[in-house]
C-alpha cells in the first residue's frame, strides 16, 4: 500500500489540534468533530484494509528515526491491535460529544488537548519500535494531566492530575529500563519489536525484561496494588475523560503486546504471578465496587475487576485466553466507554454521580437510565452483549489452565455483578427525593445519537461475534504459536 | 592513554573560526559599551549576539564530528594561545550562543534599567563562556573562568532586585573565589608536574599534559583540585550553597542563566579532569557517583520544601546537574554522550524556567509561591511552556531530555547495574514532583480574591518562550544530527578508560 494509511491516522489528529488555533473560537468544536469522524473513517479503512489470514505484522511503514541509536519510526498493526483503533477514534467521538456544551474555559486549548491524546493513543497501538511506542506512551500524560488538572470537576483534580502524572511517570521508568536492556540484548541494539520477536533472549535477561515490563504496564492497568490512583481519577475527572482512560485498556495490551512476548520462557515460569495477580484483581475489584457510594468510582472498581479476568486469561498462554483478553478489552472500549460517558450525562444534569444524590433517576431518565443499564450489564458480562464471548473464552482458558484461579474468578465475577445491580438499584430506583433528579431532563439527540451508536455496537457483538473474533483469531494463534518455542 | 591530535583551522575553513567566536562577543562589548544608553546600544547588542550565534553554527558545518582529533585548531605560542573543538565543545558554544541571544530579547522584553550596560556586560560574559569552551589550555581556562565570574558578579552588583543582595552577592563571590582558587591551584599543580617531567619548561596545555600526568599523590591532589573547583562551579551538592540565594535575590532569569544556563563546569571536567588525571578518576569514580547520587534526592527533597519558586528552581538546578556528573563519571561513553546532550537540554530549559519566573514577576512583583494563583487563565502560552520546560528537564520523550537520559540510563546499567540506576532515574519523578508541584501551587490553583490582575503575554514574550521552545522541541524529536556531532568525541574520552 503507497498510502501512509496509519501515519495519516495517527498525526491526523495532530494536524486538526494544530489547525484549530487558525479558527474563530465558535468554529472550532465543529473542527474537532470533523477530524475525529475523519479518524474514524480512517481507522475503518485501516480495518477494512487489514486482512486477517495474511502476514503477521500489516500497513508497515519503516523509516530510520534517529539513526545512531538504530531507533526507528516503525508503525503497524496485526490482529491483536488493529480493533482497538476504530474503537479508539469511536470512544474520542463520545467523549467529545459528551462534553460538547461543558467546555467553557479555554475551548481551544481544551480540544487540542483531546486530539492530541487521540494521536498518542492511536499512536500506542501502532507503534512497533519500542522507542516510538515509549514516547506515545509518555505523551498521553501530558494531554491527561492538564484536561484532569485545569478540566476537572472536583476540588481535588490538580492533586489528583499530579499524582496520575507522577505515577505513571515512575512506571515509566522500569519500562524504559526494560526497552534498553532488550535493545542491549541484540548483538546489534535495536528497538524493532519484529526483530526482538525473532531473536530469543537468555533465560536471566527475559526474566528481568518480564518483570519490569509487568511493573511498568501493572502501574497503567492497574494491577492491584498499583491502583491507588484510579479511584481518586474516577472521582476527579468529567466522565468524558474518565471513559478514555478506562475504556481504553493501554496497560493490557501492552502486556499482549510486549511483555509476554517479548519474554515467553520467563514468562512461562511465572505464569503464578499473572495469574495470581488477575485473581487478586477481580477479587478485589468486586469487593472495592461494594464499598461504593459513587457510580463513577465503582465502575472503576468493575474495570480493575474486569481487567484483571483479561490479565488470568493472558495468563493461560493460549490462542483461546489472548484473543478473549482482546475481545473483552475491546468490548469494554465500547461498553465502559459508553457507561462513563452516560455517567458524564448524568453529572452534567444532577451534578453528581454519587448515589445518595440520586435516587429515582430512572422516573425522569427513562433512556439514560436503561443506556446505563445495557452498558453495564455488558460490563459484567451478560450474554448477548459484546463482553460475553471475550469473557467466556476466558473463563474457559482459565479454568483449563488455573482451576482455582478460574473457579475464584467467576465468584469475584458474580460479586461485581450483584455489586453493579445493588449500585444500578439505588441510583435509579425508588422514590425521587431530590429536586435535581426531578428536574432533570433526559437525553438529547445528539447525546442519544451516540448513545444509540455506542449500544447498538455492544448488542452487535454480543449477537454477533462471529466476524470479529475471525478478525483476532489468526494473530492471537500466532501469538500463542510464539510462546512455546 | 593516548594523547590528543588536532586539525589546523587552514585545512577546514578560510577564517580562524575560533579567533572570530572569541572576539565578536568581546568586540560587541566594547560596541554597546561605547553607545552608552542610545537605542542603537540595544540594537547593537541583539545584533552582535545573533551575529555569534549564526557564527557558531556555521563553525558546527565546518567540523568533522567523525573525526576523533580536536578541530579547527589555532595555536600562536607566545601567548600560550591554543584553541580546538570537536563536537561537544560546538554544542555547548551554540547553547551559549542561543541563550545570549535570548537574553538580549529576553532583557528587552522585562524592560531592564539601562539596557545598554546590561548588554555589554552579556557580551563580555558571554565572551568568557564561548573563551572557556573553545581554548585547551587550562590557565586560559581558568582566565577566561575569572572573567566571566567577573561580569556576573557585576551584574549582581548592578541590576540586583531585592534588599537582601548584599549577602546573596558576599556568598556567591565567597564560594565562587574559592572554587577557583582551587581550580587555578590544580592548574599550577599539573603545570609543575610538567616541569618535573620535562626539564623544567612549564606548560598549561593540554597537549602536552597529557603526556606528564602527575603520579600518585599529586594526581590524586590534582583531580580533587580541579574537581572541587569545577564542583562549586556546576553546582553539584554539597557545593551548591551560592545558588539559591543568588537566585532568590539576584537579578532574576540573567545572573542564574549565565551561571547554570552553560554547564562549564560538567564541560571542564570532560575536557580536562578525565583526560589529566585518568588514574584518580577511576579511582574516586565510585564516590563522585555516590555523592552525586545522594545529591539528586537530597535536593529534591529541598526543593520541596521551598516556598519561593526561584529557591525552589535553584534546588531543580542542583538536582539535575548530579546526574550529569554521573553521566560524566561513568566513563562510558554512552554515559558522556547523554550527559552531554542533558547539559544542553537542562541549560536550554531551565534558562526558559527562569524566563517565565522572571516574567511572573515583573506582573506580581513577588515570587513567592503562596502569592502567587491562577496564572494560568492569564497567560497560557507562558504557563504551558513553563511546563513543558520542565518535562524536558525530567527527560520527556519529545524533548533531548529524553534520549539523553536514555542514554545515561544505558551506561548506568552498564557501569552501576539495575539497581542503582533505577534509583537514580527516581530522582528524576522526583524532580518531576516538585516542578508540577510548583507549577500547580503557580498557575492551576484558583486565582485569589484581590489577586494581581495580571498582564496577557507580551509578544516578546512569545517570542522568547517560543523559541526556546522551539529549540527544545526540534532537538527532542530530530535528536539524530546532535547524536552525530557529539558521538566520536564521547567515545574518544570513554576510550581513555578501561571498560
Amino acid at each position: 500500500m503507497s498510502l501512509p494509511l496509519l501515519s495519516l491516522l495517527v498525526f491526523s489528529p495532530l494536524g486538526a489540534a494544530l489547525l484549530l488555533w487558525l479558527l474563530p473560537a465558535r468554529a472550532v468544536r465543529h473542527l474537532v468533530a470533523v477530524s475525529m469522524l475523519a479518524t474514524l473513517a480512517l481507522a475503518t479503512a485501516a480495518l477494512l484494509a487489514y486482512d486477517p489470514p495474511g502476514a503477521r505484522f500489516q500497513l508497515l511503514e519503516r523509516v530510520p528515526w534517529i539513526a545512531g541509536l538504530n531507533v526507528q519510526y516503525l508503525l503497524a498493526v496485526d490482529g491483536l491491535s488493529v480493533l482497538f483503533l476504530p474503537a479508539t477514534a469511536l470512544l474520542f467521538l463520545g467523549s467529545l460529544v459528551a462534553c460538547w456544551n461543558a467546555v467553557q474555559q479555554a475551548p481551544r486549548l481544551h480540544y487540542s488537548l483531546l486530539l492530541l491524546l487521540q494521536s498518542a493513543t492511536l499512536g500506542i497501538f501502532c507503534a512497533l519500535d519500542t522507542v516510538l511506542f515509549f514516547v506515545f506512551w509518555e505523551l498521553t500524560l501530558v494531554p491527561m494531566y492538564f484536561l484532569l488538572g485545569r478540566w476537572g470537576v472536583a476540588a481535588e483534580s490538580p492533586q489528583a492530575a499530579a499524582r496520575y502524572f507522577l505515577i505513571m511517570l515512575a512506571g515509566g521508568i522500569p519500562l524504559l529500563l526494560a526497552f534498553v536492556i532488550l535493545a542491549g540484548s541484540q548483538p546489534v541494539p535495536t528497538f524493532d519489536l519484529i526483530a526482538l520477536l525473532a531473536t530469543p533472549l537468555p533465560r536471566s535477561t527475559q526474566t528481568a525484561v518480564f518483570l519490569l515490563c509487568l511493573l511498568g504496564f501493572g502501574v497503567k492497568v492497574p494491577l492491584v496494588p498499583l491502583h491507588t490512583w484510579l479511584p481518586q481519577f474516577a472521582l476527579a475527572a468529567p466522565g468524558s475523560l474518565t471513559a478514555l482512560l478506562v475504556g481504553l485498556k493501554l496497560g493490557a495490551f501492552g502486556l499482549v503486546r510486549f511483555a509476554i512476548p517479548l519474554a515467553p520462557e520467563a514468562a512461562l515460569d511465572l505464569h503464578w504471578l499473572l495469574a495470581g495477580l488477575g485473581t487478586v484483581a477481580i477479587l478485589y475489584g468486586a469487593v472495592g465496587m461494594l464499598a461504593q457510594t459513587n457510580l463513577r468510582v465503582g465502575l472503576a472498581y468493575a474495570s480493575v475487576c474486569h481487567v484483571g479476568l483479561a490479565v488470568l486469561g493472558l495468563a493461560s498462554y493460549t490462542a483461546q485466553g489472548a484473543q478473549g483478553a482482546i475481545s473483552l478489552l475491546l468490548s469494554f472500549s465500547v461498553a465502559s466507554g459508553g457507561a462513563f460517558l452516560l455517567l458524564e450525562f448524568l453529572r452534567q444534569r444532577t451534578g453528581s454521580t454519587d448515589i445518595h444524590a440520586l435516587g429515582g433517576a430512572a422516573r425522569t431518565m427513562p433512556l439514560l437510565a436503561s443506556g446505563f443499564l445495557i452498558c453495564g450489564l455488558a460490563g459484567v458480562g451478560m450474554p448477548g452483549t459484546s463482553s460475553f464471548p471475550g469473557e467466556f473464552m476466558l473463563v474457559i482458558a482459565a479454568l483449563h489452565s488455573h482451576t482455582g484461579a478460574g473457579m475464584a474468578a467467576l465468584f469475584g465475577l458474580s460479586i461485581a455483578a450483584g455489586g453493579f445491580l445493588a449500585l444500578y438499584r439505588k441510583a435509579f430506583f425508588g422514590p425521587v427525593t431530590r429536586a435535581a433528579v426531578a428536574q432533570a431532563e433526559d437525553l438529547r439527540p445528539r447525546e442519544w445519537a451516540v448513545l444509540m451508536a455506542l449500544i447498538a455496537m455492544v448488542v452487535l457483538i454480543g449477537i454477533y461475534p462471529g466476524p470479529w473474533i475471525e478478525i483476532v483469531r489468526p494473530a492471537a494463534e500466532a501469538w500463542a504459536a510464539g510462546l512455546v518455542r | 592513554m593516548g594523547g590528543f591530535s588536532e586539525i589546523l583551522w587552514q585545512q577546514q575553513a578560510a577564517l580562524p573560526l575560533l579567533l572570530l567566536l572569541q572576539c565578536l562577543p568581546l568586540l560587541g562589548a566594547a560596541v554597546v559599551f561605547a553607545f552608552k544608553e542610545r537605542s542603537t546600544a540595544v540594537f547593537a547588542g541583539k545584533a552582535f549576539a545573533l551575529a555569534e550565534l549564526l557564527l557558531a553554527s556555521f563553525a558546527v558545518s565546518r567540523i568533522d564530528p567523525t573525526s576523533p582529533a580536536l578541530q579547527l585548531a589555532e595555536r600562536f605560542a607566545p601567548l600560550a594561545w591554543h584553541a580546538a573543538v570537536d563536537g561537544i565543545s560546538l554544542l555547548f558554544v551554540l547553547v551559549a550562543a542561543l541563550l545570549t541571544f535570548l537574553m538580549t530579547l529576553y532583557g528587552m522584553s522585562r524592560g531592564m534599567i539601562s539596557p545598554g550596560r546590561l548588554f555589554a556586560v552579556l557580551l563580555l560574559a558571554e565572551s568568557g563562556l564561548v573563551g572557556m569552551l573553545l581554548t585547551v589550555n587550562v590557565a586560559w581556562f581558568a582566565a577566561w573562568s575569572a572573567l566571566e565570574l567577573w561580569a556576573v558578579v557585576y551584574l549582581l552588583r548592578r541590576w540586583a532586585s531585592s534588599r537582601a543582595e548584599t549577602q546573596a552577592l558576599a556568598r556567591f563571590v565567597q564560594y565562587q573565589a574559592f572554587g577557583w582558587g582551587l581550580f587555578a591551584i590544580g592548574c599550577l599543580v599539573l603545570g609543575w608536574g610538567h616541569a618535573e617531567a620535562s626539564g623544567g619548561r612549564w606548560s598549561f596545555d593540554l597537549f602536552d599534559l597529557v603526556g606528564a600526568v602527575p603520579v600518585g599523590k599529586f594526581q590524586t591532589a590534582a583531580f580533587y583540585l580541579l574537581f572541587y573547583g569545577l564542583a562549586v562551579r556546576t553546582p553539584l551538592f554539597p557545593l551548591h550553597g551560592w545558588l539559591p540565594n543568588m537566585a532568590q535575590h539576584g537579578l532574576i532569569a540573567v545572573a542564574p542563566a549565565l551561571m547554570v544556563g552553560v554547564k562549564v563546569g560538567i564541560y571542564g571536567m570532560y575536557r580536562f579532569v578525565l583526560p589529566l588525571t585518568p588514574a584518580a578518576v577511576e579511582t574516586w569514580q565510585p564516590y563522585v557517583v555516590g555523592i552525586a547520587g545522594a545529591g539528586v534526592f537530597f535536593t529534591a527533597a529541598l526543593a520541596f520544601q521551598q516556598t519561593n519558586l526561584r529557591r525552589l528552581l535553584a534546588f531543580a538546578v542542583v538536582s539535575h546537574t548530579s546526574l550529569l556528573v554521573i553521566g560524566v563519571f561513568s566513563l562510558h561513553e554512552a554515559g558522556i554522550q547523554g550527559a552531554m546532550l542533558l547539559a544542553a537540554n537542562f541549560g536550554l530549559a531551565a534558562t526558559g524556567m527562569w524566563f517565565i519566573v522572571g516574567f511572573v514577576f515583573r506582573r506580581t512583583g513577588t515570587t513567592e509561591l503562596h502569592e502567587l494563583s491562577g496564572l494560568f487563565e492569564r497567560i497560557p502560552f507562558l504557563a504551558i511552556a513553563f511546563l513543558s520546560f520542565g518535562l524536558a528537564i525530567v527527560g520527556m520523550p519529545g524533548t533531548p531530555g529524553f534520549d539523553a537520559a536514555h542514554l545515561v540510563l544505558e551506561a548506568a546499567i552498564d557501569k552501576f547495574g539495575a539497581l542503582s540506576t533505577v534509583a537514580t532515574a527516581l530522582g528524576n519523578v522526583a524532580a518531576a514532583g516538585f516542578l508540577l508541584w510548583a507549577f500547580q501551587r503557580a498557575f492551576l490553583s484558583q486565582a485569589k480574591a484581590g489577586g494581581h490582575d495580571v498582564d496577557r503575554t507580551l509578544p516578546m514574550e512569545y517570542v522568547v518562550c517560543g523559541i526556546a521552545l522551539a529549540a527544545l522541541l526540534a532537538i527532542g524529536f530530530f535528536t539524530e544530527p546532535w547524536l552525530y556531532l557529539t558521538e566520536t568525541a564521547s567515545q574518544a574520552a570513554a576510550a581513555r578508560f578501561v571498560r
